[in-house]
C-alpha cells in the first residue's frame, strides 16, 4: 500500500519535522477486543503492538522533545488506572450519577417504519441516546474520566482547546465539579460563531483565553501553556487526534458506549448489532461505539463524514478524501494541500470541521474494517428535521450526518437487520442554525 | 372569577391526615380541587377519570409506559450526591446536612415535564383521541407536548400567549420542527393564563376528538391526581435510591412550586412518612411586598381558577393578579389544589425566594457542581441558604433538580452582570 507522506508544520512548536515513510507492511496485529467483562468499570486489554501508540502505520508521537516525558508520564498513569479498581469505581459512579449513564438503546419505531419497503420489510433502527448525557453529548464520558485522572495525578489546573466550544463547555463544567482551575483556549473566529458557549464556560468559572485564528491556533497555544505549567497543569484533550497516549485514552474513556450497546443488544434481541453507524469528526464518538465490536467480524461499521456543500464546495470528509500526514502529533488521514498545509474545511455541523481524524480510524479504514461515506449539509439538515418529526428527538447536526446516511443504507439491508445509530448529542441548540438555513418565505 | 366562600369551607382538616383520600371521589383534597367547569366538559372529565383508574390494573399500559420512561425519557434519573454544594453548607465545625440532587434535568427534553406528557399521550391513544391540545408559557411544556405527539403520531396544537411567542421565538420554532401547530392568543395579557383559558375553550368545542394535556397538577379533577401520578415515579425512584445509598429515607425534600407538578412528583411517595419534611419554594419575584411575585401559597387567597378551588393571586374583585417571576415556569397565579391542602393541614411548608436569590443560586450550582439548573429549580436551591444552617449534622436533603438551565443562561447572565 503506497503511503504518501508530506511534511507538516507541527502546531505545538512551529517546527517542520520531515516524516520518514514507515514500513509498508501493514501489520494486522490490531489487538483483539475480547476481554470485556460484565461491569461498566472493567478494564481493557493491553495494547499488543510493541511500538507504543501505533495502529499499523498510524498514530505515534510526532512531538517536540519537551513533550516526550509528560506524555510518557500520562501513558504510565493511564495504563495503571486501567487496572485500578478504585479509579474504575470512581469513574463508574460519576458516569452513573453525574453524567446519567447508562444511556438507553432506543428502538425508533417510526423511523424504522419510514424505511420499510412496500412489502413491509426493512431494518430495525435503534438509537444509542448519547444526547441524554449531562451536557447534552457523549463528550462528558471522556472529560469526566480524564478529570478524575488529573486529580489522581495531583494536578490542580486543566488546560484545553476547543473549536466550536462544546468540548470547552464540558471541561469547564467538570472542572467546576472537581474544583480544578480551568483555562479554555478558543480561536476568535470560533468565539464569534458560538458566543453562547463562551458564556457557558465563564458561568462555570473557567478562564476563557482567546487567540487569533481558529482551532489550530487554539490547540498550539494550549499546548504551549501546558508546556509552561507541566507540574500542576493537565492537558485535557477532547479529540481522538493527538500524540500517544491521547487517541487510546479518548477511545477507552468513550468505549463505555459500545460496552453498554453490547449488553443492551443482548437484553433486547439476544444478539449483536448487524450494522453500527456514527458520524465522524475526529472520530471520538464513532470509536466509542465501534471499539467494542471491532473483533466481531459480522458487525458492519459505517462512519459518516461531512460532505459540506457537496460537489466542489468545501467539506470535511477527511477519511473519504484526505491523505496521510501528521497532524497534532499523530500520523493519520488529514485534509491537506499539495504543500502539506492543512486546508480550510466546512460543515454545517461545527464539530465535524477538524481537518484531521483519529489514527485508529485511519487504520480501520485502510484495513477495510470500517466503511466511510459522506453526506452533504442539506442531507444532514433534512435528517435533523426527519428525526424531530418522526421520533420527537432533536439530534445534533453532527449526529444528523449519521442519520442522513440511513436514507442510502436502509434500502440495501435485509428485512430485520439491526442497525444501531449513535445519536452523539442533542441538537436543541442547533435550532438557530436550522432556522437560518430555511429560506425566508418557508419559515 | 369571584371569591368563593362555599359550603365546603366549613370542613375542617381531619386530625389523622393519612386517612384523608387524596383526592376523594369528587376530586377534592379537603375543600380544595373539585371540578368547576362548564357542563360540556363534565362527561370528558369523567371519561378521563374512568380510563385513568382502569390503568392501575392494566399491565400492558404499565409495561409500555415503563419502557418509554426507560428508553425514550432516559429514566431512572440519578440521585446525585452534590459534594461541593454540601461542603459549601458545612459550618465552621465541619457539620452540616448532605445534599442530594434528583436529576430530572437529565430527562429527554431537559425537565420533569416529559414524565406527565408521555403518560397522558399514551392515555390519549387508549381513549382513541387523535388530537392533542396544550397551553404553554415560555414553551417548555409546549416543547414536551410537541415531542410526545411526534413520537406517538398525534396531531398537536399548542396555545401560547402572543407576548410569550415574541419572547420565545426559538421555542416556537422548535415546536414547529416537532410538527406542532402553535396558535397565538391575543386576549387578556396574552400570557400563560390566557393561553390556558383558550385551550380550555378549544377543549369544550372539540371534546370528542381531543385530549387536553395539562402541564401541571392544577385544573379540574382528575388532572391534579393524574399529573401527580405520572410524576410520582420521581419519588418512587428516590425512595429506592435513598435506600441503596444510605439505607434510609430522605429527611427533607425540597422542590420549587409553580403549578406544583415536580414537587408533587417528589413529595407524593413520602406524604405518609411523617418523619420526612416537605418544603415547597415559590417565586417571590421582586419581593413579597412589591406586588410583583408569584407566591400563591404565601400571599394568595382561596378561589377558583381553571376548574379547581385552590389558593390564587386575586384582587378584591376576585380578578387574577398578573404574577411575576424571572422564571417563566413559576410565573403562574394559581397552584395545584393538593399543595393548598398540604399547606392548610401543615403537612408541607411553603416559602418563597426572590428573583435575585434565585439568580445567585443559579450561579452557585454552576460554579460548584458544573450543573446549570433551570431558573425554576434555582428557587429551590436558593432556599438551601436559609434551610441548611438550621439542619443537624448529616441530615439527608433531597432537592428536585426539576430542569436544566441552558434555556435560561442568556437571561441569567444579563441580570447577573447588571
Amino acid at each position: 500500500m503506497a503511503c504518501n507522506y508530506k511534511t507538516v508544520s507541527l502546531p505545538c512548536v512551529g517546527k517542520v519535522i520531515p516524516i520518514e515513510p514507515l514500513t509498508q507492511n501493514i501489520n494486522l496485529n490490531y489487538r483483539s477486543s475480547k476481554s470485556y467483562t460484565k461491569t461498566l468499570s472493567s478494564s481493557v486489554s493491553v495494547e499488543k503492538n510493541p511500538i507504543a501508540g501505533k495502529f499499523g502505520n498510524f498514530g505515534g508521537k510526532f512531538v517536540a522533545e519537551v513533550l516526550m516525558s509528560p506524555l510518557a508520564e500520562l501513558e504510565a498513569e493511564f495504563n495503571s488506572v486501567l487496572v485500578d479498581d478504585e479509579f474504575q469505581m470512581e469513574v463508574a459512579t460519576a458516569l452513573r450519577d453525574y453524567v446519567g449513564r447508562e444511556t438507553p438503546l432506543y428502538y425508533a419505531q417510526k423511523l424504522s417504519d419510514h424505511y420499510k419497503n412496500i412489502n413491509g420489510e426493512g431494518p430495525d433502527i435503534y438509537i444509542k441516546r448519547e444526547d441524554l448525557c449531562h451536557g447534552g453529548s457523549y463528550k462528558m464520558n471522556n472529560v469526566i474520566a480524564q478529570a478524575i485522572l488529573a486529580k489522581r495525578m495531583g494536578r490542580k489546573s486543566v488546560i484545553t482547546a476547543t473549536s466550536a466550544g462544546h468540548h470547552g463547555v464540558a471541561v469547564a463544567a467538570v472542572c467546576a465539579k472537581f474544583s480544578l482551575d480551568c483555562t479554555v483556549v478558543i480561536g476568535t473566529k470560533d468565539m464569534q460563531r458560538k458566543p453562547s458557549n463562551v458564556q457557558l464556560m465563564e458561568l462555570f468559572g473557567a478562564q476563557v483565553k482567546p487567540v487569533d485564528g481558529g482551532f489550530q491556533a487554539a490547540a498550539s497555544e494550549s499546548v504551549r501553556e501546558w508546556i509552561g505549567n507541566l507540574e500542576i497543569g493537565y492537558y485535557l484533550s477532547g479529540t481522538a487526534v493527538g500524540p500517544h497516549p491521547i487517541p487510546t485514552m479518548v477511545r477507552e474513556f468513550n468505549s463505555v458506549i459500545g460496552k453498554e450497546t453490547r449488553k443492551q443488544a443482548i437484553e433486547k434481541w439476544g444478539g449483536v448489532p448487524d450494522v453500527l453507524v456514527a458520524c465522524i469528526g475526529t472520530g471520538c464518538n464513532a470509536l466509542g461505539l465501534f471499539h467494542e465490536f471491532v473483533g466481531d467480524k459480522n458487525v458492519r461499521m459505517i462512519g459518516v463524514e461531512g460532505g459540506g456543500g457537496g460537489g466542489g464546495h468545501l467539506h470535511s470528509a477527511t477519511l473519504a478524501r484526505g491523505e496521510v500526514g501528521v497532524y497534532h502529533g499523530a500520523m493519520c488521514y488529514l485534509l491537506q494541500d499539495e504543500e502539506g498545509q492543512v486546508i480550510k474545511t466546512h460543515s454545517v455541523a461545527s464539530g465535524m470541521e477538524l481537518p484531521g481524524v483519529s489514527p485508529e480510524l485511519s487504520f480501520l479504514k485502510d484495513t477495510g474494517r470500517i466503511e466511510c461515506y459522506t453526506v452533504t449539509d442539506q442531507e444532514a439538515l433534512d435528517a435533523y428535521k426527519r428525526l424531530c418529526l418522526l421520533e420527537g428527538i432533536v439530534p445534533a447536526l453532527e449526529a444528523s450526518h449519521a442519520l442522513a446516511y440511513l436514507e442510502k443504507l436502509c434500502p440495501t439491508l435485509p428485512d430485520g437487520a439491526r442497525v444501531v445509530v449513535n445519536c452523539s448529542g442533542t441538537g436543541y441548540n442547533d435550532a438557530n442554525t436550522v432556522l437560518s438555513s430555511i429560506p425566508i418565505n418557508e419559515s | 372569577m369571584t371569591k368563593q366562600s362555599t359550603s365546603l369551607s366549613e370542613e375542617k382538616a381531619p386530625a389523622d391526615q393519612s386517612a384523608v383520600l387524596r383526592p376523594d371521589s369528587l376530586g377534592r383534597f379537603g375543600k380544595f380541587g373539585g371540578k368547576y367547569v362548564p357542563e360540556t366538559l363534565m362527561h370528558a372529565l369523567s371519561e378521563l377519570e374512568t380510563a385513568f383508574q382502569a390503568l392501575a390494573t392494566d399491565l400492558d399500559f404499565q409495561e409500555e409506559l415503563d419502557c418509554i420512561l426507560k428508553d425514550y425519557v432516559g429514566r431512572e434519573s440519578p440521585l446525585y450526591f452534590a459534594e461541593r454544594l454540601t461542603e459549601h453548607y458545612k459550618r465552621a465545625n465541619g457539620e452540616g446536612p448532605e445534599i442530594y440532587l434528583k436529576r430530572e434535568d437529565l430527562n429527554h427534553t431537559g425537565a420533569h415535564k416529559i414524565n406527565n406528557a408521555v403518560g397522558q399521550a399514551l392515555l390519549a391513544k387508549r381513549l382513541g383521541k387523535e388530537r392533542i391540545i396544550a397551553e404553554t408559557g415560555a414553551g417548555q411544556h409546549g416543547v414536551a407536548t410537541a415531542t410526545v405527539c411526534a413520537r406517538f403520531g398525534l396531531k398537536c396544537i399548542i396555545y401560547m400567549g402572543a407576548q410569550d411567542m415574541e419572547r420565545q421565538a426559538l421555542n416556537v420554532f422548535r415546536m414547529k420542527l416537532l410538527g406542532a401547530e402553535v396558535r397565538a392568543v391575543h386576549s387578556g395579557t396574552a400570557t400563560l393564563k390566557d393561553a390556558t383559558s383558550e385551550a380550555i375553550r378549544d377543549w369544550v368545542t372539540n371534546v370528542e376528538t381531543t385530549h387536553y394535556i395539562l402541564g401541571s397538577v392544577a385544573g379540574p379533577h382528575p388532572y391534579p391526581m393524574m399529573v401527580r401520578e405520572f410524576h410520582a415515579v420521581i419519588g418512587k425512584e428516590t425512595r429506592k435510591q435513598a435506600l441503596e445509598k444510605w439505607g434510609g429515607k430522605p429527611d427533607v425534600l425540597v422542590a420549587c412550586v409553580g403549578g406544583g407538578s415536580n414537587a408533587m412528583g417528589l413529595f407524593h411517595e413520602f406524604v405518609d412518612d411523617k418523619d420526612v419534611r416537605l418544603i415547597g419554594v415559590e417565586a417571590a419575584g421582586f419581593g413579597l411586598d412589591s406586588g410583583k411575585h408569584a407566591a400563591t401559597l404565601t400571599k394568595g387567597e382561596v378561589g377558583v381558577l381553571h376548574g379547581a378551588m385552590s389558593y390564587l393571586l386575586q384582587d378584591d374583585d376576585g380578578q387574577i393578579i398578573e404574577p411575576h417571576s424571572i422564571s417563566a415556569g413559576l410565573d403562574y397565579p394559581g397552584v395545584g389544589p393538593e399543595h393548598s391542602f398540604l399547606k392548610d393541614i401543615g403537612r408541607a411548608e411553603y416559602y418563597s425566594i426572590t428573583d435575585e436569590e434565585a439568580l445567585e443560586a443559579f450561579k452557585r450550582l454552576s460554579r460548584l457542581e458544573g450543573i446549570i439548573p433551570a431558573l425554576e429549580t434555582s428557587h429551590a436551591l436558593a432556599y438551601l441558604e436559609k434551610l441548611c444552617p438550621t439542619l443537624p449534622d448529616g441530615t439527608k436533603v433531597v432537592l428536585n433538580c426539576s430542569g436544566r438551565g441552558d434555556k435560561d443562561v442568556h437571561t441569567a447572565i444579563k441580570h447577573l452582570q447588571v
